[in-house]
């Protein structure tokens, strides 16, 4: 096959010259019409399909009956240029999952055989292309699919978890023993006594020698157990698991038939796999220490990287970030508010956390809302406490300051209201600005009829108010959105994508959901339901659906490398996308997004009688 | 003598039914076709000497591009200047180049007696047919599929009066199929290819 399958994408770049020799002698294409089933669910995949041209979906409706519309409720992924689809049916032997093009799609298709061959021979692309599949499980877990134990499954022991063990010669002393423990931050030695090796841990040396009165200079060998349990690298890392949790023991030893490889402990398996979602979350239910929260809330850091790194839809990302921040604030406030003050107070999350639109950290925008005559004096000192543990836990504070440890945002459920009232009186910037923050709010924590009240209040009180929407609408045409009049993209060097791009479209569409009482804060989900009222036409929607996405993630594609690249750690310019970084299609993207949201502008515009 | 390809074929097909290459003129009966293109040193069939040849087969809807021929022969004396401009085939590209002879004898057994599809199939045929009939004693007894032809009959319905646009990068373009490598033999038979299959499974592309 010619160059027509690009090879420097991942994880395919991993292979050797002579693996990617034997991937393109094997290629097929194959032609699909929209709607034709490329794989159907329950059964064995020809292959790997990666994308030339066009789009399929994955859904998990496994009847055919019911027309296309219906179909694509269920679609949960997407596929496009140059995604690839089907690997995880193929290790699976078969698929769970339908995948139907969504409009006429080119694919090439790699067999069973040889996709096989390559994930057994190079050990790079087979860790690469099993963790891809992890994450896009994390997707369909997230949608409620068959929770099963797929991405446990495909970790081996040799996943880079081994401990190399500290062996000592038979006549060591405890004192020895102990010493060596210690220089080498192990917890358990291995005495070799003959050609036998016996395990002794911290408490095995604890019990002989304080419950037992064993002398410091008795011999090692004779206190270790030598009915060790052992596993073979080659092994699932969830049967060692499994043998811990049955035999209660924290490590067990790593044998290749007669030759010691190393030990596998407890912790190193439970942290292989702290970074999937569904663990995570478990760890934040389970903490019951804000230090146990902050442990789990590391997880998330590594496993947003992970969803990143490895193309998953931005949306998803997205939602999934979301509710695990969600989980996350809900959880330390339990930790941290006393229990009969919870019914009292609800916590809410602003701007973009509050839409669920955020990726990389971003700053904490929260505020409380209570009830009205409440009385509890140290109210202010929790909340202080509580915007410094978010601080140490990595989410930075909020420039504009937005966060419960300022009175200005921890209100009475009718001074919220009338608050929000007040800033929609008001002509003057910041009012509209924190307003925007405000109405985007969602409660993760706390009695949340209390900001459901208020919120009540505020969109009686604006209804019909026709001047106020005009007035708000009007900041999203703020900044210009960077076309010609020919329509070519204007800045050759940057474009700041948040004026240009996103903050037209968010602010529009949270606007018009205001104006139609939509309770949503998404604004995905907002413009799906002004689509669905009738207010919004549905290609108009779908455009700025696309439009919004393909920014965020321009945007965060160049982010992640300038924090790559950057000393600190920290992007100094977040917003701003590298034109000349842009490949050609991305460019042509990015141009066709930015005539959507001028079209968008005019709309408003005509909308909203907003002529300049 | 020049005869037209149908009579030649009749013609060559009763010599031969008998002969050593008698399975290559027995009507096809299988559901595959083959995409063939060849690079050229000029677009005169007397003059014309090949370069490489590439081919691939097609399966219903797909195609199978881990099955292709791919053939650089020895480089012509005739590989000058003008040629080189469009297929970009230098002398030195073909310095591992194989005999014309044994190109031949690849693409025969490559192909068999499936239709030979291509986007002006003809000169492709006519040039490999100059080379074969002096060693063989006939030319490729195949079906000829035109690409543009299949596109024609199928656009035609859809566009009142005027000419239709048979050009390559049109109909690729009208297709929506991406152009593969272009200018190399193989990449144009696969395109070919794509284009083919598309016209066959897919709806009517759109005209205008």
């Amino acid at each position: 096959m010619p160059d027509s399958f690009n090879m420097e994408n991942l994880p395919f770049s991993l292979l050797s010259e002579q693996e990617q020799k034997l991937l393109r002698n094997h290629l097929d294409i194959g032609y699909f019409q929209r709607g034709e089933t490329l794989i159907a669910a329950g059964q064995e995949p020809e292959g790997l399909f990666i994308i030339m041209k066009g789009r399929v979906g994955e859904s998990d409706l496994s009847d055919a009956s019911g027309d296309t519309e219906e179909k694509s409720h269920n679609v949960f992924v997407h596929y496009e240029d140059e995604d690839y689809f089907g690997g995880w049916s193929v290790l699976n032997g078969k698929a769970i999952h339908n995948f139907i093009a969504v409009e006429e799609t080119i694919c090439h298709i790699l067999p069973t055989r040889i996709l096989l061959d390559l994930i057994a021979g190079n050990p790079m692309f087979a860790d690469y292309f099993q963790q891809n599949l992890t994450a896009k499980r994390e997707i369909a877990d997230q949608y409620g699919q068959s929770q099963d134990m797929a991405e446990f499954m495909l970790a081996r022991i040799t996943d880079g978890i081994i401990r190399e063990p500290l062996i000592v010669p038979e006549k060591t002393s405890l004192r020895e023993a102990t010493q060596l423990m210690r220089e080498h931050k192990a917890d358990c030695v291995l005495a070799k006594r003959g050609n036998r090796y016996g395990m002794v841990t911290g408490t095995d040396l604890l019990d002989a020698v304080v419950l037992n009165g064993k002398p410091l200079e008795e011999d090692v060998a004779d206190i270790a157990s030598y009915r060790l349990i052992s596993i073979d690298p080659e092994d699932y890392l969830f049967n060692a698991l499994i043998m811990m949790t049955q035999q209660q023991i924290e490590r067990v030893v790593v044998m290749r038939g007669n030759e010691l490889c190393g030990v596998v402990e407890l912790t190193d398996v439970l942290s292989h796999f702290s970074s999937h979602s569904h663990v995570i979350g478990l760890r934040v239910e389970r903490a019951k220490t804000v230090e146990e929260l902050r442990q789990a809330a590391r997880g998330l850091t590594e496993l947003i990287k992970a969803l990143i790194s490895t193309g998953v839809r931005i949306r998803f990302t997205m939602e999934l970030l979301a509710a695990m921040n969600g989980r996350i604030l809900g959880k330390l406030f339990d930790l941290l508010i006393p229990v009969d003050m919870r019914p009292h107070v609800c916590l809410i999350v602003m701007g973009s956390e509050g839409r669920g639109e955020q990726i990389m950290k971003t700053d904490q925008d929260n505020g409380l809302i209570y009830r009205d005559g409440l009385d509890w004096p140290g109210m202010h000192d929790a909340m202080k406490i509580f915007s410094d543990t978010l601080i140490s836990f990595g989410f930075p504070p909020c420039p504009g300051n937005i966060m419960v440890s300022n009175p200005e945002w921890v209100n009475t459920t009718s001074d919220w209201a009338a608050k929000l009232s007040r800033w929609a009186e008001s002509c003057e910037g910041t009012s509209v600005m924190n307003l925007a923050i405000a109405v985007d709010g969602k409660p993760v924590a706390g009695n949340s009829a209390l900001f459901k009240a208020a919120r009540g209040a505020f969109l009686r009180n604006i209804r019909n108010n026709d001047i106020f929407y005009s007035h708000f609408a009007r900041a999203s045409l703020n900044f210009e959105t960077p076309l010609t009049f020919f329509g070519s993209l204007k800045d050759k060097g940057q474009l700041d994508v948040k004026k240009g791009g996103v903050f037209p479209i968010v602010h529009g569409v949270r606007t018009m959901a205001l104006e139609h009482r939509i309770l949503e804060t998404n604004t995905f989900k907002r413009i799906e339901a002004l689509v669905e009222m009738g207010q919004m036409q549905k290609s108009m929607g779908d455009n700025l659906s696309e439009a919004l996405a393909l920014f965020i993630q321009q945007r965060l594609k160049q982010q992640i490398i300038r924090v790559d690249e950057s000393d600190t750690g920290i992007d100094e310019t977040p917003n701003m996308v590298d034109l000349q970084k842009l490949s050609k299609l991305d460019r042509e993207l990015l141009r066709d997004a930015l005539r959507i949201v001028k079209d968008f502008k005019k709309f408003l515009t005509l909308h909203y009688h907003l002529s300049n | 003598m020049i005869l037209p390809r149908t009579i030649r074929r009749f013609k060559e097909r009763r010599e031969h039914r008998d002969g050593p290459y008698a399975e290559l003129f027995e009507a096809y009966k299988g559901d595959e076709v083959v995409s063939l293109d060849c690079e050229t040193t000029s677009l005169d069939v007397s003059k014309a000497e090949i370069l490489s040849i590439g081919a691939v087969r097609i399966k219903g809807r797909k195609v199978m591009t881990s099955d292709r021929l791919d053939i650089r022969l020895k480089p012509p004396a005739s590989l000058t200047g003008e040629s080189i401009k469009i297929h970009k085939i230098r002398a030195a590209d073909l310095v591992n180049g194989i005999e014309v002879e044994e190109a031949l004898e690849q693409v025969l057994a490559f192909v068999g007696n499936r239709p030979i599809l291509g986007y002006y199939v003809n000169y492709d045929i006519k040039v490999i047919d100059k080379f074969m009939r002096p060693i063989y004693g006939f030319g490729l007894p195949n079906k000829a599929v035109e690409l543009s032809h299949v596109y024609h009959d199928i656009i035609k319905w859809k566009s009142i009066g005027g000419d239709i646009d048979l050009r390559f990068d049109t109909i690729s373009k009208k297709l929506d199929v991406p152009i593969i490598e272009r200018h190399t033999a193989l990449g144009d038979a696969i395109t070919v290819a794509l284009m083919y299959v598309r016209l066959k499974h897919g709806s009517p592309p759109s005209v205008g």
